[in-house]
């Protein structure tokens, strides 16, 4: 179970993501989904692909949610291109995205703070620069060092591929 | 693996909240919710980079209907991990194999190295044969180091195995924590005195050390990396846990813990 855990929290995490844009939700959504599985387990019953069985319950349990608070699953779009890629192409997405998360996690905290500032605080570099008390040159520097940072990051970072069975 | 898009890098860096999905505090969340006990053993503290082990390995997968048949795994260029039938995890080390029949799925014969997470299961004890040397188990984690044709060595994490020779089945109880080899003529093995908890390093994805003097940590390191070190005051001693994943960021981590200069 925690093997599980430790291959597939994060990208499940980012998975559902799509459908529900609130990062304390998803981490509930998740564990649900995980606590369900165990369940399924302590019960005896045989999963053949347990990360196959938690994308779907993920998705599912994240499409019931948001049914519940009246949203048309069919106006997703904004956060997931739901029915159009296949699951393969989700799982894998997710990974990659799971990884860039984990890299963003490992840059140098001014780094950081100068690419979210402006990506995703939607803040120019002038404001970005204010707010943090450095040039608006050096706030260029730091964005382009935390790009290559990443880019590196994302090819160095891969993953087991596990469960073939 | 392919080069991530930006459309990824850009959902990500919308929703990014430091802190969030932190694994580790997902499976102690998990576990209080179910009352189960964390394992006693270390943990990855790097998990994400722990995980980055591998990806291009070659996986050959001869299945048939036959229960006398064999299924064969093999670990090619990287670290692999699978599942076997009966529930039981192997971590098979880069170059080497592994086989059972259908039929008795509990029993294996490997090559190279490789590390068991045993499912419990008291009315089939789950043996692994190796050329020179045969381990027996109930429920527990152990690595089987049968790389080198004439040592095989094993390292018990936890629980508790039967180690012997092919030959004779009377041989060494191992439990958490021992370590014993096997060397080639020898009719037992033998329990080693200073187990190294880096011999599964490459499947934990850290190596531990406490109070260990620089020399002997350069030594494990040029091991496992199979490269040469040069450094400047080889008598410090190092405590810590590092990430398997990169050399030369435990090399910087190193240098300026203890203040010395290493070269490669």
């Amino acid at each position: 179970m925690e093997e599980l855990f430790r291959y597939n929290y994060r990208p499940l995490c980012l998975f559902a993501l799509h459908y529900i844009p609130d990062p304390d939700e998803v981490e509930d959504v998740v564990q649900e989904c995980f606590t369900a599985l165990w369940e399924k387990l302590e019960e005896g019953k045989a999963i053949a692909n347990r990360r196959a069985y938690l994308y779907m319950t993920v998705r599912n349990r994240c499409l019931d949610r948001l049914r519940k608070k009246g949203i048309e699953t069919e106006s997703l779009k904004p956060y997931d291109t739901y029915g159009i890629i296949d699951d393969d192409d989700a799982q894998e997405r997710s990974q990659t995205e799971a990884r860039l998360w984990t890299a963003v996690d490992a840059l140098p905290p001014k780094c950081r703070q100068a690419l979210l500032l402006s990506k995703r605080d939607g803040l120019k570099y002038e404001e970005v620069a204010r707010e943090m008390g450095i040039s608006e040159n050096t706030v260029r520097n730091q964005i382009s060092k935390a790009l290559k940072l990443l880019k590196e990051g994302a090819v160095k970072i891969y993953s087991f591929i596990i469960g073939l069975f | 693996m392919s080069q991530f898009e930006d459309r990824h890098l850009d959902f990500v860096l919308k929703h990014y909240q430091e802190g969030k999905f932190d694994t580790t505090e997902a499976i102690d969340r998990f576990n209080k919710a179910h009352g189960i006990m964390p394992k006693p053993r270390r943990r990855i503290i790097y998990f994400f980079s722990g995980v980055a082990a591998a990806v291009l390995l070659g996986v050959f997968l001869f299945h048939s209907a036959s229960q006398n048949r064999w299924t064969e795994l093999e670990a090619h260029a990287a670290v692999r991990t699978v599942v076997l039938p009966d529930g039981s995890d192997v971590t098979l080390a880069p170059g080497s194999s592994l086989r059972y029949r259908v039929r008795s799925p509990r029993i294996v014969e490997m090559t190279g190295k490789a590390f068991f997470d045993v499912a419990r299961d008291e009315s089939a004890p789950f043996e692994v044969h190796s050329e020179s040397a045969f381990v027996r188990v109930l429920g527990t984690e152990f690595m089987v180091d049968a790389i080198r044709p004439e040592v095989t060595s094993v390292y018990v994490s936890e629980g508790k195995v039967l180690f012997a020779t092919s030959k004779d089945q009377d041989g060494v109880m191992l439990t958490e924590g021992m370590e014993a080899v096997l060397e080639h003529g020898w009719t037992r093995p033998e329990i080693l005195e200073e187990p190294d908890v880096n011999s599964i390093a490459w499947h934990r994805g850290t190596f531990v050390f406490e109070d260990t003097p620089l020399k002997e940590v350069l030594t494990c390191l040029s091991q496992y990396y199979n490269v040469s070190f040069v450094a400047s005051d080889l008598d410090k001693r190092l405590s810590g846990e590092f990430s398997t994943e990169d050399l030369d960021l435990i090399i910087s981590l190193i240098e300026s813990a203890l203040d010395v200069t290493i070269v490669k």
